[in-house]
């Protein structure tokens, strides 16, 4: 493999005056990604580091199983780091891997089917403070029982009866925060689509939830 | 005017967006992300010093409609089946029709009758051509001692007129 000149992680170095201030600029993603092409590990490292939260998260709400979103998650970012050559830069890679991840994310739960087992990470410190979680579980809601942890299993349990694009848009607008134009680029379809498949998908969780909403 | 429109982004959707929220606070072990990056970068090292694995996958890769096909092909076993019976269905149908319709059966050419017939047919060309005549040797020149037990051999010449 072709080794570039490695790109490092601390990136440039901004001028004397300013040093003392301001936080070193991050190297452009183009920068990156042209370098990793050569085979710089360094800057692929870089890049994985910028999206692997993202990425992940995706996959994670995907499956609801922390296990494989691990591995289709860096399985996703190693397929990526292979098929660099064809990328050809009319997107960006941030869409281009996400577009990878999700690919393999479906086929992945395409094969699994009929045998979904929920292994949910842990909700963090600041769940319990969320003031519109704190909303839904209070005395007005129809089950006064329900705690944090039981809402979200059964969230994640209606998430899985969603069909794989339903679960998608879902997850990547109502979870993420993309918007329809992102969704419909890293779907490879229209805007109309991804309206059409949150509203059904937001009808459908809507029904299976129905006991947990107000 | 109010604007409205056939997919509305919040109405009626309020509450289940606030409880999809509570997704947004599902996070993975503390400090799984400090090796995340680093794993992805071993796996690839690793992969490049083994066997190129990749190699198909990266095929699949480059060329989308094939990348189609072998999921369409993996997401339903019976669509892979029904392939490998018509492949095969296919590879018989060739077999048959590429035997000739008056082709005699295996055996019968094994017959005496028919291998003389064959063998008469392959040297009629030669013994019998009206040309030169035709030199049966054994093979050696003459001066040859190329025999198993040292001994010299003796160059036998036959020599058929034409006619």
């Amino acid at each position: 493999m072709i080794m570039a000149e490695p790109v490092t992680r601390k990136a440039r170095k901004p001028p004397e005056d300013q040093t003392s201030a301001l936080p070193p600029e991050p190297t452009p993603e183009e920068d990156l990604v042209r370098h990793a092409r050569r085979g710089d590990l360094t800057a692929y490292d870089e890049l994985v580091r910028r999206y692997q939260e993202r990425i992940y998260a995706t996959i994670y709400h995907m499956t609801s199983n922390h296990e494989d979103a691990n591995d289709l998650a860096q399985e996703a970012f190693i397929k990526a780091f292979h098929a660099l050559k064809s990328f050809k830069g009319g997107s960006s890679f941030y869409t281009w891997v996400y577009r990878i991840a999700v690919n393999k994310t479906i086929n992945f739960l395409k094969q699994r089917k009929n045998k979904a087992q929920l292994s949910l990470d842990d909700l963090d410190f600041h769940a319990e403070h969320d003031p519109d979680l704190v909303a839904l579980v209070s005395d007005k809601t129809p089950r006064r029982d329900v705690s944090l942890a039981e809402l979200q299993e059964k969230l994640n349990i209606a998430m899985q009866k969603l069909s794989e694009p339903h679960r998608l848009v879902v997850t990547l607008h109502d979870v993420q925060g993309l918007s329809h134009e992102e969704i419909a680029k890293i779907m490879e379809c229209n805007i109309g689509t991804v309206r059409s498949r949150l509203f059904y998908a937001r009808q459908q969780l809507q029904a299976y939830l129905s006991d947990y909403l107000k | 005017m109010t604007k409205t429109s056939m997919y509305p982004d919040s109405e009626n959707f309020d509450s289940l967006r606030r409880l999809l929220g509570l997704k947004r606070h599902e996070q993975p072990p503390p400090g799984y992300f400090h090796h995340f990056s680093r794993n992805v970068i071993v796996r690839i090292q690793a992969g490049e010093r083994g066997v190129d694995s990749t190699s198909l996958e990266r095929l699949l890769w480059e060329a989308p409609w094939l990348q189609r096909f072998w999921t369409a092909l993996e997401a339903k076993p019976v669509l892979a089946g029904a392939l490998g019976v018509a492949a095969c269905a296919m590879l018989l149908a060739g077999i048959i029709y590429s035997l000739p319709d008056n082709a005699p059966a295996p055996y019968s050419s094994a017959s005496p009758q028919a291998m003389l017939l064959s063998a008469q047919r392959s040297i009629q060309g030669s013994i019998f051509s009206p040309d030169a005549p035709v030199d049966f040797t054994n093979g050696l020149s003459g001066d040859s001692t190329g025999s198993l037990f040292g001994q010299p051999v003796k160059q036998i010449k036959y020599i058929l007129p034409g006619n």
